[in-house]
């Protein structure tokens, strides 16, 4: 599905990434931790497309096709997710009018025939269930006033329409109380499929207790520094993120 | 200089000589002559004058117009094709000469009456020439000598009109710079109510004329007036316009100004609250591009207490275009509890286009509730990268957020069929994409 080699990248000459090594595999959820600073929103954003990072090394192979080459728009009709760590507000676009523009990108790219406004309501509907969305926000301007788990579960009601191979959760449980934390992660696991992947980046192993991963990664200054199962992550938890300055170099699994 | 007096076309020997309607009517000559006086004095404002420190006439007092139209060929379904609104009275000028054939106002209904301007002089009196002043550095007199066509709208106490009045102006571009002088004059009485919508519009892209509009509007106590322009005319045209009305006491004014089209645009819309409890909405959108040139110089007088004004004007830009914005509100002295606000926002989608915006306020009164302000932006790139990363390529991303800027003045229209009409008419002015 996803493999990253030696990635490096850099934002305004700083370098952030400093050689990532991960591979991904159809149907496996990835955490990757790390402390503030670690590189782990550059990480999403590279994967993502967003502009202003610089690879100055390595590559990413998504499906078998250079994933760095793509431009975002490119990237998403393939089936790449990024979910915001901040959704943004679009005032003037409503809900409904994103997600299906959104969904006939795909379509489009894949060679399918636009959804009829008629079906895709059908869709739609189903879908918000997983979220426990009511309809009133499909008519709401895009995450417009919407509170901190809102805009969080919206953008797991996009992900759930696009149905993407992969999903990038980009701190997706920051800013949530706990019931929020518990709505999001039924929805992320309704999600899970064997040919899904799910790569989520998180400062906090709580969000692991509910979404549980195959793989768990420390990432810090910019390197993964260990790798393991989800014990690792309660490892962390214990011992939180100071003892990886003392890790030997390259202790990876 | 203050003024253009070198002006290309004979407007004034143009007045003299031609045959103009109404012309057995007294107080009217006598307002041509006021009128031709004025203008040989005065001629155009040349950019000296403050209303006009960023909107030349130069190019306009250079053009060779004429004043006659050849007879054009305009047929019925064409022209519905090229109304807005299907469902509605309609009163259709073409190439300054209004179209029986293809105007739909026989069977009014009782208390309205929409008459061609040039068979209805007569019963103008009280509302023409009432609104504007001939002295005003401007366009007044050149429009009151020179006038021909329009529309004379009457509604009667305690009517509500059931239907739209559309008001369709149709530059077919078959009389090589063509000018035209309209006046509308629209009075509505106590307790009524009408939606009136002018729509101007050129058949051919590239056509040279000169729209010269002034409509002028007498609201009585609680009268209400949605009242709605598009303009949407050739990208060689001229278009200069004033929207003037008085309003007494309780009566509401919309207004919502659109401005698509035209090399050079410029509006003067003003507003007088001479009633208690009066309120003017003063909304608008312009979208230029290329080499347009579009100002809106509104301007509202708050001149007893309690009366209220809302005013929102966005502009989208792009291309080498320059659009003005000049918004006054005045709140008279003891004008007290006006409520008043006011904002122009723009969005910039080019490094080469230019805004000059001006929001103001004078307030003579001291108890007041007053706010205004402007921003100009670009597209906001977060924003942008969202779409993206959802699968929409560039183009329409930007297309989309361009119209979600520009939707918040639509989404003020209450009448459904026309906030749905003119908002497939913006659609197509949007970058390709959506």
């Amino acid at each position: 599905m996803l493999t990253i080699k030696n990635l490096h990248a850099s934002v305004d000459g700083k370098e952030i990434l400093r050689g990532i090594d991960l591979t991904v595999n159809p149907g496996e959820i990835h955490a990757i931790m790390g402390p503030n600073g670690a590189g782990k929103s550059t990480l999403s954003n590279v994967l993502a497309g967003r502009e202003g990072y610089e690879i100055t090394q390595g590559e990413v192979i998504y499906k078998g096709e250079n994933l760095l080459e793509l431009e975002p728009e490119e990237r998403a009709q393939r089936g790449v997710f990024l979910a915001f760590q901040y959704p943004v507000e679009i005032p003037g676009v409503s809900n409904v009018y994103l997600l299906k523009a959104a969904l006939n990108a795909v379509r489009k790219y894949q060679g399918l025939e636009e959804v009829d406004a008629m079906d895709f309501l059908t869709l739609v509907r189903e879908k918000m269930k997983l979220v426990k969305m009511n309809e009133e926000f499909l008519h709401r301007n895009v995450n417009e006033g919407f509170s901190g788990g809102e805009k969080k579960r919206n953008e797991i009601l996009q992900m759930a329409v696009l149905e993407p191979a992969l999903a990038i959760l980009d701190e997706t449980d920051s800013g949530l109380d706990i019931d929020a934390l518990r709505t999001v992660s039924e929805g992320v696991n309704a999600l899970r499929a064997e040919d899904r992947s799910i790569v989520m980046i998180t400062h906090y192993q709580r969000l692991l207790d509910h979404i549980v991963p195959d793989f768990v990664h420390v990432l810090s200054e910019g390197r993964i520094v260990k790798s393991g199962d989800k014990e690792l992550a309660k490892e962390l938890e214990k011992s939180g993120y100071s003892w990886i300055h003392d890790a030997p170099e390259g202790e990876t699994a | 200089m203050k003024q253009l007096t070198d002006i290309t076309t004979p407007f004034d020997d143009i007045a003299a000589s031609k045959t103009l309607p109404g012309q057995d009517i007294d107080w009217l000559q006598q307002l041509r002559e006021q009128a031709r006086a004025q203008f040989q004095r005065q001629g155009l404002p040349s950019k000296k004058v403050e209303d006009w420190k960023y909107t030349s006439l130069w190019a306009l007092s250079q053009e060779v117009f004429t004043h006659e139209a050849g007879a054009s060929q305009l047929d019925e379904m064409r022209c519905s094709q090229t109304a807005l609104l299907e469902t509605a009275y309609r009163l259709v000028i073409v190439d300054g000469q209004f179209s029986a054939e293809l105007s739909h106002i026989d069977g009014l209904e009782t208390g309205l009456t929409v008459q061609p301007l040039s068979q209805a002089f007569s019963k103008t009196k009280s509302v023409l020439g009432q609104q504007v002043t001939l002295e005003k550095a401007g366009l007044n007199a050149l429009n009151t000598m020179l006038m021909t066509e329009g529309a004379y709208i009457q509604v009667t106490a305690n009517t509500k009109v059931s239907k739209p009045v559309e008001l369709l102006v149709i530059n077919t571009g078959e009389t090589d710079k063509l000018a035209t002088h309209l006046r509308h004059v629209i009075d509505i009485a106590e307790n009524a109510e009408l939606t009136l919508v002018e729509h101007y519009v050129s058949l051919a892209d590239d056509s040279v004329g000169l729209t010269d509009v002034i409509s002028e509007v007498n609201l009585a106590e609680n009268a209400r007036l949605n009242h709605f322009k598009l303009q949407h005319e050739s990208l060689s045209h001229y278009h200069v316009a004033t929207l003037a009305g008085k309003q007494a006491s309780s009566s509401i004014w919309h207004t919502n100004n659109i401005s698509l089209g035209a090399k050079l645009a410029r509006n003067d819309i003003h507003s007088q609250l001479l009633g208690e409890q009066a309120h003017v909405t003063m909304d608008g959108l312009y979208l230029v591009a290329g080499k347009q040139h579009v100002d809106n110089h509104t301007r509202i007088d708050h001149a007893v207490p309690n009366t209220t004004s809302e005013e929102i004007y966005k502009g989208v830009l792009d291309g080498d275009s320059h659009a003005v914005f000049n918004g006054k509100v005045i709140v008279h002295k003891d004008a007290q509890k006006t409520d008043a606000n006011q904002s122009n926002r723009n969005l910039l989608l080019s490094r080469t286009c230019e805004i000059d915006t001006k929001p103001e306020m004078e307030i003579y009164a001291d108890d007041v509730k007053c706010g205004h302000g402007s921003t100009v932006g670009q597209l906001d790139e977060q924003q942008l990268f969202f779409l993206r990363a959802r699968g929409m390529n560039e183009t329409s991303a930007r297309s989309l957020l361009t119209y979600a800027f520009a939707v918040e003045v639509l989404q003020r229209i209450s009448d459904m069929p026309i906030r749905q009409a003119l908002s497939n008419v913006i659609e197509t002015r949007l970058p390709r994409g959506v």
